[in-house]
């Protein structure tokens, strides 16, 4: 499927319009809501613990060449290999080449946004290779053949009949035999429990970790002063994904580093809790190069991909590498009301929400994504929801002004911004403009002003009053009306 | 464009970004106070452990600890069973578990065998009481996939390892480099995991759902007594 976030305005358009999908919406980001609001609030001395860990992010990106230099410098130490890549391209080049030198025929990966943005599988397909998403969700969208719909929780939009009519389809190209005790795949009924259904990929999974040649996985944290990378998550697919096949790859976009341990242990105290309202997540694994002579098991050879695709030129604005902090908790999403209405799907990039209009503005195309900053309401929730105080309308007030500024609404902007600012002008204007065109409807088709049909169009003009004689008039029907049932309370 | 010539790249427009908008950091306020490990600290894991359907039994001597692992061996059904080779009480516990196939990890195919075990024994070097978290470091003797394939995971916690919580890891860390004569010097471990509660997702209409693909139980039992 073809996602494209120059699609915006139409797709959150149909989104609107989609009942189930905002059933589901409403439910899940509830949901988030209230596990996140009960454990924020019993965690003592909140604001410090979120103060500490935009600490930590900021003061990475205060030195983060020479921290990512650091970070090369102790992760080679420590065995891993590092690798840079410019973009995206660069990434799959180099990923792809790691997994045909290891003869890799299965790759498993774990969840990660960036290979994700990178468009990883389709790359390692393509080179004849088999590759799993190993993450629950991850799978289930996988085999749907659809984008993943949020940040913690992928296939939220997809209910458990579909998953079981799913699995009945797709889980036979598995090769799958002997799952005793589970209802065959081809007779799992609609009604299958939501433990079946999960007991059921955990074993077409687990052929694929033991059988699997390469684990990919994105990286939560990378500490420059030790060479590790930390990886967070509740299934225990990252752990299997790191431990059992023979080669790892960890693929981190350059601005998730962190100076020292004590840096990173600040940022685990918080994104746990913010991210799912779990103290800690269930499993978080520190990696240190590969494994150590005599050990048994973990990955023999380790590698690590430094990713821009963009980034290293946000770090010169001021205000919009702000987004640069974020850590992908997720909890802005959950928070935004355009989220909450339109979903993930909408914003037509692997980033969604008030971070992912951000993100995809910053990294994407500038004539794709000139729509992503509009589609806000300013109202601040995600501000006040972000642990590591991101002020998002402030950025997406500045991207408005980028996109104007490239588009051609220049002159119109500027004679309606002077208007704006001197009300008798305005009141002259609009009324010289009223007496010609009184509904205004002509406006945007008037010759000669480059640029004044973009900016009418996407601007209303208040309806003119009506004369008093006629808002007397339909005021005496109304009460006409209203008067009616009173007088035929007594019949009935 | 090479990997290297990314890396100049890269680095160039990072520092010439930094130039051209320093970015100054206020200093974070203090690190607030941990919890303080008193007499009470079994009682406090216990009851962060709770809610994660984890259950803690205590051990005052080796034999009871190993008592408490057959127990949980046998209600959770276990006819097999494999562990880390360096375990506290490791002698009481091959008694208590005799009735049991041990599965032994091999290098070629640790995960392999280990994928066959029912339950997995493990020794957490701390707990944190903050979350209920336990630390475990993986070594020579100590594959990872102990404490992930089976589908009960039974872990020792010992009494000197109980701390309040992550904000301990560093120097747990770090002492652990330092005085690991496997590593060397200031390499930390090749793998450390926090460990809190079972292996869950909520993927499927956001219904919990434990054992997705690590265990689906876990059991801790508390060694309350010193360790030399
Ligand atoms: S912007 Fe803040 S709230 Fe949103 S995902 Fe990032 S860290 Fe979480």
């Amino acid at each position: 499927m073809e996602i494209n976030p120059r699609d915006f305005r139409e797709q959150s358009e149909k989104a609107c319009h989609d009942a189930t999908l905002r059933a589901v919406l409403d439910h899940a980001t509830r949901y988030f809501q209230a596990k996140r609001g009960a454990a924020l609030e019993t965690f003592a001395d909140r604001e410090t613990h979120f103060a500490r860990a935009r600490a930590a992010r900021l003061a990475a990106l205060s030195r983060l060449p020479e921290l990512l230099e650091q970070l090369e410098q102790t992760a080679t130490a420590a065995g891993t290999r590092v690798h840079w890549a410019a973009d995206a391209a660069q990434a799959r080049e180099i990923i792809t080449g790691i997994a045909q030198d290891c003869g890799a025929k299965v790759v498993v990966k774990g969840k990660s946004m960036v290979t994700e943005e990178i468009a990883l599988n389709p790359a390692l397909e393509a080179a004849g290779m088999e590759v799993w998403e190993t993450d629950l969700g991850e799978f289930i969208v996988q085999l749907a053949g659809e984008p993943p719909s949020h940040i913690i929780a992928p296939c939220i939009h997809k209910s458990r009949a579909d998953v079981a009519a799913l699995f009945r389809a797709k889980l036979g190209l598995l090769g799958l035999s002997g799952l005793d005790g589970l209802p065959g795949q081809e007779n799992l009924s609609d009604a299958a429990s939501i433990p079946e259904l999960t007991l059921l990929a955990r074993k077409a999974l687990r052929e694929k970790f033991l059988a699997a040649d390469l684990g990919v996985t994105g990286v939560n944290i990378a500490v420059a002063e030790t060479g590790s990378v930390i990886l967070v998550e509740n299934e225990g697919n990252i752990r299997m994904s790191t431990t059992c096949p023979p080669v790892h790859v960890a693929v981190m976009s350059l601005e998730k580093v962190a100076a020292t341990l004590e840096d990173a242990a600040d940022i685990l105290r918080v994104l746990p809790r913010s991210a799912t309202g779990q103290k800690m997540s269930s499993y978080v694994s520190v990696l240190t190069g590969p494994r150590r002579p005599n050990e048994q098991d973990g990955a023999r050879e380790t590698h690590l991909v430094i990713l821009d695709n963009g980034r290293s030129e946000v770090l010169a604005e001021p205000i919009l590498r702000e987004a640069l902090l974020c850590f992908r908790c997720g909890a802005c999403l959950n928070s935004c009301p355009v989220y909450q209405t339109i979903g993930g799907h909408a914003y037509g990039s692997v980033y969604s929400g008030p971070i992912g209009a951000l993100l995809s503005s910053l990294l994407l195309p500038a004539q794709d994504t000139r729509d992503l900053p509009f589609g806000c309401t300013l109202c601040g929730a995600c501000k006040r929801t972000c642990p590591l105080g991101i002020d998002h309308p402030r950025l997406m007030l500045r991207l408005r002004e980028r996109v104007c500024q490239s588009s051609g609404t220049g002159l119109a902007g500027a004679a309606h911004s002077f208007l704006a600012l001197h009300p008798l002008f305005y009141r002259l204007a609009v009324g010289a403009a009223r007496a010609v065109d009184p509904n205004l409807d002509l406006l945007p088709r008037l010759p000669g002003f480059p640029g004044l049909a973009n900016f009418v169009d996407t601007r209303q003009p208040p309806e003119l009053k009506k004369p008093f004689s006629a808002q007397l008039l339909r005021l005496r029907k109304k009460q006409a009306r209203t008067k009616k049932p009173h007088t035929n309370k007594g019949d009935a | 464009m090479s990997s290297a010539n990314a890396r100049e790249g890269i680095l160039a427009t990072l520092r010439a970004g930094l130039a051209a908008a320093p970015l100054s950091v206020p200093a974070p306020p203090a690190r607030p106070a941990s919890l303080s490990v008193g007499p009470d600290a079994w009682a406090l894991l216990a009851a962060v452990l709770e809610p994660l359907e984890v259950r803690l039994r205590l051990a005052a001597t080796p034999a009871e600890a190993a008592r408490h692992v057959a127990d949980i061996a046998r209600e959770r059904g276990a006819a097999s069973y494999a562990r880390w080779a360096d375990l506290p009480a490791a002698a009481e516990m091959d008694a208590a578990l005799a009735g049991l196939t041990r599965l032994e990890p091999n290098p070629s195919g640790c995960c392999q065998a280990l994928a066959r075990a029912d339950l997995g024994l493990t020794f957490a070097q701390a707990a944190l009481m903050d979350s209920g978290s336990l630390v475990l470091v993986a070594g020579p003797q100590r594959p990872r996939s102990v404490s992930l394939l089976p589908p009960t995971h039974v872990c020792l916690v010992p009494r000197a390892g109980l701390v309040a919580d992550v904000s301990a890891l560093p120097e747990l860390l770090r002492r652990h480099a330092a005085a690991s004569g496997a590593f060397p010097q200031g390499l930390l471990p090749s793998c450390l995991n926090l460990i809190t509660g079972p292996s869950s997702t909520a993927d499927i209409e956001l219904v919990l759902v434990r054992g997705v693909h690590g265990p689906g139980a876990l059991d801790v039992v508390g060694l309350d007594w010193d360790l030399e």
